[in-house]
């Protein structure tokens, strides 16, 4: 599918580095399965605050790109 | 038809769906009467041959007989349904109910059937979302309900006796087709009957014969195929004990070692319970009556009595033609597509190729459309086709997750739904079949392409009609409704174009508009006024064109040259 709308690849965090703590706390104390499972219900609710599908989409491809080699 | 199926233990050719335990069903034979080709040197010329006798190949037939056009319908065997194994199909969606309501045979269906319009999903024992269907406005403008279950052969029985009834369609039983092949000129088939081989030709040739169909290897058809591990047993059975008139589906039943499951109604009392089974079960074992019971009894109970009508263990695939339309073969029902059966897009969507290619092939053969209007069934029919193939896959990896990652985002999905609205539409246990609407006809403008429900209003004289009756009225012509008054010039335009072209005109009136035409309606039935220009998708001032099988072919504002080019359009004229 063609995905043609440009992602913000500038900051839009009001505070990152409070996010990134925030991200990481959430998983303390989970096992790899029950983090596995927490990451994909966010996924879910992140991607329903977005909802537009060609977006989406694009976040999905630049996600599939940014793989290091 | 029989209403009370006796013992019929014979098991025989299925369709994926092999009959294995149950009292079964008897089914109406039909007898196998001597061709004169049999007896004749010459080979006869048909205009249209119809191979197979399903739900599919018998509403084309209907329909052709209905519109007086002559066919002849090949069936290799006497009767309906499959001999032996139980109704496939048992969902019938608006679209087809309306269908089936011009063709003379839905009160029938009505009255055998059962109307069903909620459906509830769980996972384990919470119930994660619910529908009513009589809520959706996609669904309330009609004069159908939005579904009704029956078995499949009651369908083909009613129609098999509906063409009877109508004349015009041969139904050569025990027909089988043996040989096929066309040129520029014609299509020959070779036909074996229990009384001796014959060769007929044809112009037009319609295979219907299902998925196991000979003639994408005579035509050298093309095709997308997806095949799985889904492993299901299907028990018909009948209860003791009655459960809710909706459609229950659990993702994760914990009577079915936490794998999904189906229960759907239908005619005679008769339960459909759809079990997901694992992937490498032994359909021998998983089929075998006692182990059936004892699911049964994890389901209902202990308490529960259960007559098995029918049980029959099936694995699904999904294929797609590239074409549905290989010189002058067109391919329609399982030959043009197969779905998973998640979601009722299979039958009903080859009862709606019959109805697209009908009017077509009808208008053509009576000389008001041109032979380019054909082409048109196979842009509507294969877009329809690979949507449907498309939402039953996404629906088929939702139940069957790969192990990983996607069986961990069904598990967030699921644990979301409990708690959020947003997370519920997420949840997928079959998109309810829809008349597909068509988005890259040649033959629509792009104002038209959407199913017009079949909204009922008043005829001028106050008593209740329905958008069928008009397109009965129109008889195959294509039909203009001009919404509110007109102005004196409009009305002349009118009546210029039904002189010349194939279409018939009616005025459709608010409650206080001044009649003009001599066909005129009111746009006011029990429950309100104004639906009829709603199902069109139109306001105020306005015209709809409506085909035979009524779709929007296009829309517009003032009778003028736009309304006179997308009449030419939808007959293929330009």
């Amino acid at each position: 599918m063609k995905t043609e709308v440009a992602i913000k690849t500038a900051p839009n965090f009001q505070d990152a580095d409070a996010f990134y703590e925030c991200l990481l706390d959430a998983h303390q104390g989970l096992s790899r399965e029950q983090s596995e499972l927490l990451n994909a219900r966010l996924i879910l609710i992140l991607a329903n605050q977005l909802g537009d599908t060609p977006l989406l989409q694009a976040c999905i491809a630049a996600a599939r790109q940014a793989e290091p080699a | 038809m029989l209403e009370t199926p006796p013992a019929y233990a014979q098991t025989a050719f299925t369709n994926g769906y092999e009959f294995t335990q149950g009292t079964g069903y008897a089914l109406p034979e039909y007898p196998f009467v001597a061709p004169p080709e049999l007896n004749s040197k010459q080979i006869k010329r048909h205009p249209i041959v119809i191979v197979g006798g399903g739900i599919t190949g018998l509403s084309l037939a209907c329909a052709l007989a209905r519109y007086g056009v002559e066919a002849v319908l090949l069936d290799e065997d006497n009767t309906v349904g499959v001999k032996g194994a139980s109704s496939r199909g048992i969902c019938y969606t608006q679209k087809s109910l309306e269908v089936f309501h011009r063709l003379g045979i839905y009160e029938r269906i009505a009255a055998k059937g059962v109307q069903w319009s909620v459906g509830r999903t769980f996972a384990g024992a919470d119930e994660v979302y619910s529908f009513d269907l009589r809520q959706q406005s996609n669904f309330n403008l009609s004069t159908q309900p939005p579904f009704i279950n029956i078995q499949q052969f009651y369908i083909e029985g009613y129609l098999v006796e509906r063409i009877y009834e109508l004349g015009h369609v041969d139904l050569r039983w025990k027909s089988r087709v043996t040989a096929f092949t066309q040129n520029a000129d014609v299509a020959t088939l070779t036909v074996e009957t229990p009384a001796g081989s014959y060769q007929i030709e044809a112009d037009h040739v319609i295979d219907a014969s299902g998925s196991h169909t000979p003639f994408h290897d005579w035509v050298g058809a093309t095709m997308q195929n997806k095949r799985g591990d889904d492993r299901w047993c299907i028990a018909d059975v009948r209860f003791s004990k009655h459960p809710p008139v909706e459609r229950h589906t659990w993702i994760e039943a914990p009577f079915n070692e936490n794998r999904a499951v189906w229960q759907h109604l239908m005619a005679d009392d008769v339960w459909r319970i759809d079990y997901q089974m694992a992937p490498n079960a032994d359909p021998d074992a998983v089929s075998r009556e006692d182990v059936v019971r004892e699911r049964l009894q994890r389901q209902f109970g202990k308490d529960v009595e259960v007559e098995i009508v029918w049980v029959g263990p099936y694995a699904y695939r999904s294929r797609c033609l590239d074409k549905l339309r290989v010189g002058r073969v067109f391919f329609m029902g399982d030959t043009a597509k197969i779905v998973s059966p998640f979601g009722a897009r299979g039958g009903n969507t080859g009862v709606a190729d019959a109805d697209n290619l009908a009017w077509k092939l009808a208008a053509v053969l009576r000389g008001r459309a041109s032979a380019t209007l054909l082409e048109s069934y196979n842009a509507e029919r294969l877009e329809a086709a690979q949507q449907n193939v498309q939402v039953t896959n996404r629906t088929a990896r939702f139940l069957r997750p790969a192990d990983g990652m996607e069986r961990c985002f069904r598990t967030a999905a699921i644990g979301l739904a409990r708690q959020y609205p947003f997370a519920r539409s997420l949840v997928n246990t079959g998109r309810m079949a829809v008349a597909n609407t068509y988005t890259r006809s040649s033959i629509c403008e792009n104002t038209g392409g959407q199913s017009v429900q079949n909204v009922a209003f008043r005829w001028a004289d106050g008593s209740q009609g329905a958008v069928n009756d008009l397109l009965q009225w129109a008889d195959g012509d294509l039909l203009v409704l001009v919404f509110g008054e007109l102005p004196a010039a409009g009305l002349q335009r009118l009546r210029q174009l039904a002189g010349h072209a194939p279409v018939r005109s009616v005025q459709v009136l608010g409650p206080d508009d001044r009649a003009q035409a001599r066909e005129h309606v009111r746009d006011i039935n029990a429950r309100g006024t104004g639906h009829l220009q709603g199902a069109c998708h139109v306001f105020g001032h306005a015209w709809a064109l409506v085909r035979p099988d009524g779709y929007l072919a296009a829309t517009g504002e003032a009778v003028d040259g736009q309304l006179v080019a997308a009449v030419e359009k939808t007959l293929g004229l330009r």
